[in-house]
C-alpha cells in the first residue's frame, strides 16, 4: 500500500523512533545489541506484511510494533531457557519457505536473471499495492497494460521455476 | 489478452481464491479430468511462494539498508549514541 520512496521513509521514521524503544528493552531483559537488532529486524517484517501490506487494523502502531517485539522477545528468550514457548503464535513470521531444496537457488537465480518481473509481482503478491500504483511505480501507462504485463511475468516467472526445478533435481535428488 | 495469458489469470484467480463460484466449480471439474492442469496449478502455487520470499528478502534488504545508515551517517550520530548507551555496562 506503499510506494519505493514512500516505504524507506515510512521504514526510516519507524526505526528512529522505535528502534531506541525496542533496544531498551532488549538491553534491559539481558540482550545483547545484534539480539535487539535482530528481533527489531523481525518485528518489521511482520508490522510490514500484517499492517502496511496487509489489512490488519490496529489504533497504535507505536503500541503494536513493541509488542510484536516484546513477543519475539519472549520467545527467543524461552527458547534459550528451554522453556516452553508461549502458546500465541499470531506475530510469528509466516513460514514462506518450502520444503524443496531447490527453491534457494531458484530464488538466487531469479534475483539476478527475471529481476524486473519479479519486482513487478512481488508488489502485487507480497507488497499488496493496487493495480494504478503498480502501474505508476513501473512506468505503464495504464492499469491494462500492467495487467497483462503481470500475466506475462507471471508465464515467465513460472516458466523459469519450471525449468530451474527440473534442472536441480538432477542434482539435488 | 492471449488465451494463453487468460488462461493464467484463470489459474492465479483458482489459486488465490477470487474465481467466482461457478467458474471454481468449473475449475475444480477440470482438475478432476485433466491431471495436468493439477501439476500447472501446484507450480503456479509454487511460484507465488517464491514471489513472496523474493518481497520478503526485498525488505529485508531494505530494513538492514537503513540500519546501517542510522548507525553510519554522522547527521544520526545523537541516535546512534542513544541507542549504544543502553548496552553499556
Amino acid at each position: 500500500m506503499v510506494s519505493t520512496t514512500s516505504r524507506e521513509q515510512l521504514l526510516t521514521e519507524l526505526y528512529k523512533s522505535m528502534f531506541p524503544v525496542v533496544a531498551k528493552y532488549v538491553a534491559r531483559m539481558g540482550g545483547t545489541f545484534d539480539d535487539a537488532k535482530d528481533i527489531f529486524h523481525d518485528a518489521l517484517v511482520v508490522y510490514y506484511e500484517k499492517v502496511i501490506a496487509g489489512d490488519f487494523e490496529v489504533s497504535n502502531n507505536k503500541a503494536y510494533l513493541t509488542g510484536i517485539a516484546k513477543h519475539l522477545w519472549f520467545k527467543k528468550f524461552n527458547q534459550q531457557t528451554e522453556l516452553k514457548s508461549i502458546d500465541d503464535n499470531s506475530f510469528d513470521i509466516a513460514d514462506e519457505a518450502d520444503e524443496q531444496p531447490s527453491t534457494k537457488k531458484i530464488l538466487h537465480y531469479l534475483q539476478t536473471a527475471g529481476k524486473r518481473c519479479m519486482d513487478l509481482l512481488s508488489a502485487f503478491y507480497y507488497d499488496k499495492l493496487a493495480m494504478r500504483d503498480v502501474a505508476e511505480k513501473f512506468g505503464y501507462a495504464g492499469e491494462r497494460s500492467v495487467t497483462v504485463q503481470k500475466y506475462k511475468c507471471l508465464e515467465k516467472v513460472r516458466e523459469t521455476v519450471k525449468q530451474q526445478s527440473l534442472e536441480y533435481a538432477d542434482f539435488v535428488e | 489478452m492471449r488465451t494463453s495469458l487468460n488462461n493464467t489469470k484463470i489459474t492465479d484467480d483458482y489459486v488465490n481464491g477470487v474465481l467466482p463460484t461457478s467458474d471454481a466449480l468449473l475449475m475444480e471439474a477440470r482438475l478432476i479430468l485433466n491431471p495436468d492442469l493439477g501439476t500447472e496449478v501446484n507450480l503456479h502455487k509454487r511460484t507465488l511462494n517464491i514471489v513472496r520470499q523474493y518481497g520478503r528478502e526485498s525488505l529485508r534488504a531494505q530494513i538492514e539498508d537503513i540500519h546501517k545508515q542510522l548507525f553510519i551517517q554522522p547527521q544520526h550520530q545523537s541516535f546512534k549514541d542513544l541507542v549504544l548507551s543502553f548496552f553499556k555496562r
